[in-house]
């Protein structure tokens, strides 16, 4: 049994009115194929205006499906109401009915289902410390900080014992530090009640730390859908290869060489020379366009008998946790992430080494990975 | 895909629409109809007539019917102006200062729309008699300001409201004077707004009847106390009166289709707020 | 360029307390930073220097000069504020060129017109400059609102939150850009931000603001290695800080710490000067505090490694976050990607003592740290804080 499929889901908003935008994007939601066991966490990720938040909606019954279907737990539920989809809903804004106490609206829905009081109070009791909103239970939601608004929210969500809990973007009016320690607390709640949960995010941090599976969306169509250690070790295109991690993957535009059995990648206006994992040398050849990416962390500053490329370090930032060195290559800042506590200057020359075996080679045009046979 | 409601209802809805739009116009087009018609024909109900222009000649070339068109601009003209240079600072004070009693007295404004106008203008009739300001140009500018600064008042704070501060500040930044700011950044922005407040201040103005009926009538007559005149001792003439109302509808007429894009958005956009 | 200085800065909205007596001290062509959490009065202080605010109390001097009654458009300053004050009237070309039109910094149209397409290309938004702020992105709107400042050459740039609306990528990037700037002209900068590593990255020097106060300046590697209190650590780094309650007790010539909830005590590693300073201090209930890269976790027993479960295990994208929890304390630690952890499954943890800080557990105020002189050194490079 899957607890959500997603299959063929396609999404069209009609423009005829409005007349302008028809050409760019016919659809919001294209071909969107997806499917999360019972109990797993998947994150819809990608920038605004990709498609996930449509995704969402049309999951929750609030947005009709254009063409495809959606089932949860293996039911379809193209044409069921949302309130018969079992589902669970904590939306970014958190909408709390001000004249009620925490526990009412946590209790709310429950009470409207026509659930008995003593069986409302049981199951408020019971979420309430999983969100740790026990001891707000007696007060009024305006006097709730953002992220005890967040928690409520949820614990509301959660209550009706959901086949299905939708969250879209909660975190997102939380602050740093709360949006940190909300992230632990979703993690671990979702782990006790092993509720099939899809988190819709922009974020990729929130994405990477919270969910089992991430599917990447971009323009309504879906790019990869894997473990955050597969997006992040193995994208499929430029686009993932970019979206996930911070800072952002190094892309650079270059040129192979071939030199005494070996291939090597090389940069415009740049003496940078890497050697090209062997395992891609049936698929490259001399003069061979693409891009290449490697991640700033497998970046690394040489020891002084080092023989890598030496280099001038244009940019460096000490941001305490790490250290951040910019290298130009061209037009372009290859950035790396150094834990070693010198303080460069611009200008110092370093030697610059990179895990050959780490770097990833993407189509110039297309953006899609280039892979070895 | 379904595409919004069925053809049937879409036909429905629109013939409802028209009946309910022949209703709402039908007083405006019989009067269109009547300026035409001649007094022997004036009391056929039929729409079968022989059209004239002779109500139009009479009126406008034969009455002083220009001239209380002209008063009529002259006082809600006027009107509006005062009510733009004292409005427009007074709502910007009211949306951008903090003071005791703000919203009192931005109350106590919009209560001056509020009273019947039957209630004050007797109170008025006696003030503007000692005053010896009872039917001249000025008493009659200073009574349709109150009709028309309130509205201005309060839509255009609204827009004043809606331009973030931090605007005025990175112009201070700039080097810009304040009067600069206003003028160059603020009147600007709350244009729209302005323009069809002011409009339907000016409307509103140039169709009022309360006062002018009763703090005017020799020296000064606006147009709407001047069509009763019309309505003679011994006969109605009905064509005449007609043509009278027509004319001066024109102006209103002119000016909301002119501004009916900016008026609908113009003053929900910026007085309505969640 | 100018220096800039606040005495004793006060400033109150009704009842509420903004500014609650803010000295400051920012030198000619000096790029500082006010870092703080939300609500703290940084963007009041950016508003008293530009004159937008008056103080209820105290000075603001530009180069000595007290500046109190000279109002925002005398003070020279260029200001980039948060929610962006793009004029929407005009287009983005226009509003760059806003200053450089009035009748204070008047240039002539062919200056503006270089000017603001130097400014724009390096910016890398030419493209826009025909449009109207509404046809704009969130973070393109603040590359505009960046741009105006930048155009003209004020005594000071004055910048509330910059870059907080542009996506990762562009942040990075233009925090080398704007570090790039400020180095070139060297106009003195002042700089809000709630984020520590745009802190950390930017600033000459830091002042951390909180509750209307400040609670410590100092550079980057100051606020960050010798924090004055609980508070400034938490602040900076993330996952954060670890604080660790315990006591101390001394034995012979050793010091040992024994850890509040897991029973364990630890001999602390010997550095004579933190010794002596704490002998002084004489405090038995510490915090200690250990940055989470000097704790390393193993999945196997292994000899001094305390036991523990994982309370969560997140990957934070380069890298990932253990969160391991014994007694109800919460130990925070690196660890690569793609682990397979369970939640509370075991955890061996082990703490590297030796880059250990001291807070007093009562006032939470910052005691002692291991290294401390060598730190010093590097932290305060000229004068003694």
């Amino acid at each position: 049994m899957s607890g959500l499929k997603i299959e063929h889901v396609y999404k069209r908003y009609d423009n005829e009115g409005k007349g302008k935008k028809k050409k760019v994007n016919d659809f919001a939601v294209k071909d969107l194929n997806l499917e999360a066991e019972v109990g797993e966490f998947i994150a819809l990720l990608g920038p605004s205006g990709c498609g996930k938040t449509t995704t969402l909606r049309m999951t929750a019954g609030l947005e009709e499906i254009t063409d495809g279907s959606i089932y949860i737990n293996d039911v379809r539920v193209n044409d069921l109401e949302p309130k018969d989809r079992h589902i669970g809903l904590a939306f970014e804004d958190y909408a709390m009915y001000p004249p009620l106490t925490v526990y009412d609206n946590i209790g709310f829905n429950l009470k409207a289902k026509g659930v008995s009081k003593e069986e409302i109070d049981k199951r408020v009791r019971e979420i309430a410390p999983l969100m740790q909103c026990d001891d707000l239970l007696d007060k009024m939601p305006v006097k709730l900080s953002g992220g005890q608004k967040q928690r409520v929210n949820i614990a509301r969500a959660i209550v009706r014992r959901p086949d299905l809990l939708l969250m879209d973007e909660p975190l997102s009016h939380l602050d740093g530090k709360a949006r940190q320690a909300m992230r632990t607390e979703i993690k671990r709640l979702i782990n006790e009640i092993k509720c099939t949960t899809v988190y819709v995010t922009h974020d990729q941090l929130e994405a990477m730390s919270l969910a089992d599976r991430i599917a990447i969306i971009n323009f309504g169509v879906l790019q990869q859908y894997g473990t955050p250690a597969e997006v992040y070790d193995d994208p499929v295109n430029e686009f993932v290869a970019g979206f996930i991690g911070e800072p952002p993957m190094n892309i650079l535009e270059t040129t192979i060489i071939g030199e005494n059995d070996h291939f090597f990648f090389t940069f415009a206006n740049s003496n940078l020379k890497i050697q090209v994992p062997e395992r891609y040398y049936n698929v490259v050849k001399h003069g061979f366009k693409c891009k290449m990416g490697v991640r700033p962390m497998d970046v690394l500053i040489g020891g002084p008998d080092s023989k890598g490329t030496p280099e001038h370090v244009a940019t460096f930032e000490n941001l305490g946790d790490e250290r951040r060195i910019g290298i130009r290559v061209g037009d372009l800042l290859l950035m790396l992430i150094t834990e070693d506590e010198t303080r460069y200057k611009a200008g110092d020359t370093i030697k610059l080494e990179v895990r050959a075996e780490k770097t990833h080679l993407f189509d110039i045009e297309t953006g899609d990975r280039i892979r070895s046979n | 895909m379904k595409s919004g409601p069925k053809l049937g209802t879409k036909i429905l809805l629109n013939v409802l629409l028209i009946l309910y739009a022949i209703f709402a116009l039908f007083p405006l087009i019989w009067m269109v109809i009547l300026s035409f018609k001649s007094d022997a024909q004036m009391y056929n109900t039929m729409f079968v007539f022989t059209p004239t222009l002779e109500n139009y000649r009479i009126v406008l070339f034969t009455t002083p019917y220009p001239r209380y068109l002209l008063d009529s601009l002259i006082v809600s003209g006027l009107a509006v102006v005062v009510s733009v240079i004292v409005g427009v600072p007074a709502a910007y004070a009211l949306a951008r200062y903090n003071f005791r009693k703000k919203e009192d007295i931005a109350f106590q404004i919009l209560s001056f729309k509020f009273a019947p106008e039957i209630l004050v203008v007797l109170p008025l009739f006696m003030i503007y008699q000692k005053l010896r300001i009872y039917d001249t140009y000025f008493g009659l500018i200073w009574v349709y300001q109150l009709i028309s600064m309130p509205l201005l008042i309060w839509v255009v704070r609204g827009y004043f409201e809606d331009i973030s501060v931090e605007i005025e500040y990175a112009a201070q930044v700039d080097g810009y004077t304040w009067w600069q700011i206003f003028f160059k950044n603020l009147i600007p922005l709350i244009k729209p707004g302005l323009v069809s407040a002011a409009l339907l201040a000016f409307i509103f103005a140039w169709n009022e009847f309360t006062f002018p009926l009763l703090l005017a009538g020799t020296n000064v007559q606006p147009i709407t106390v001047a069509i009763t005149k019309f309505l003679g001792t011994d006969t109605a003439h009905y064509g005449q009166l007609a043509v009278a109302a027509v004319v001066s509808a024109l102006p209103a007429i002119i000016f909301a289709l002119c501004i009916q894009k900016h008026l609908v958005r113009g003053l929900s956009f910026g007085a309505v707020k969640g | 360029m100018a220096r800039i200085t606040l005495e004793n800065v006060k400033k109150s909205f009704g009842k509420v307390k903004a500014l609650d007596g803010i000295s400051l001290d920012i030198k000619d062509k000096e790029f500082f930073v006010l870092f703080g959490p939300a609500g703290a009065g940084k963007t009041t202080i950016l508003n008293n220097i530009a004159g937008i605010q008056v103080p209820d109390e105290g000075l603001v001097k530009f180069d000595g000069q007290i500046v109190n009654l000279v109002d925002a458009a005398h003070r020279d300053t260029a200001m980039v504020f948060e929610n962006y004050a793009l004029y929407p009237q005009m287009t983005v070309y226009d509003n760059m060129a806003s200053a450089l039109r009035s009748n204070l910094y008047k240039k002539d149209e062919d200056y503006i017109n270089k000017r603001v397409h130097e400014i724009a290309k390096m910016m890398s938004m030419d493209y826009l400059l025909e449009r109207l702020p509404s046809q704009l992105s969130n973070g393109q709107k603040q590359r505009v609102a960046m741009g105006r400042a930048l155009v003209r050459m004020p005594k000071v740039y004055l910048m509330d939150e910059p870059l907080a609306h542009l996506d990762a990528k562009l942040r990075n990037a233009m925090r080398t850009e704007l570090k790039g700037i400020q180095a070139q002209f060297g106009t003195t900068s002042v700089y809000v931000t709630h984020d520590f590593m745009e802190a950390l990255s930017l600033a000459d020097r830091i002042a951390v603001i909180n509750e209307g106060k400040v609670v410590q300046i100092g550079t980057g590697d100051a606020i960050y290695d010798l924090p004055i209190n609980e508070f400034v650590a938490t602040l900076m780094g993330d996952p954060e800080i670890n604080i660790i309650p315990g006591k101390l007790s001394k034995e012979g010539s050793v010091y040992k710490f024994a850890m509040k909830g897991s029973g364990r005590e630890y001999e602390l590693p010997v550095d004579q000067d933190l010794f002596a300073k704490l002998d002084t201090l004489g405090v038995k209930n510490v915090d200690l505090a250990l940055r989470p890269q000097h704790l390393r976790y193993s999945f196997e027993s292994k000899p001094g490694y305390l036991p523990c479960t994982v309370y969560s295990y997140e990957s934070i994208g380069n890298k990932s976050v253990i969160v391991a929890e014994i007694g109800g304390q919460q130990l925070r630690m690196i660890a690569p990607n793609g682990l397979r952890v369970k939640i509370d499954q075991d955890v061996y943890v082990d703490l590297d003592l030796s880059h250990s800080l001291f807070f007093d557990s009562e006032s939470k105020d910052f005691m002692a740290r291991y290294n401390e002189a060598e730190i010093r050194r590097i932290a305060e490079p000229e004068e003694e804080g």
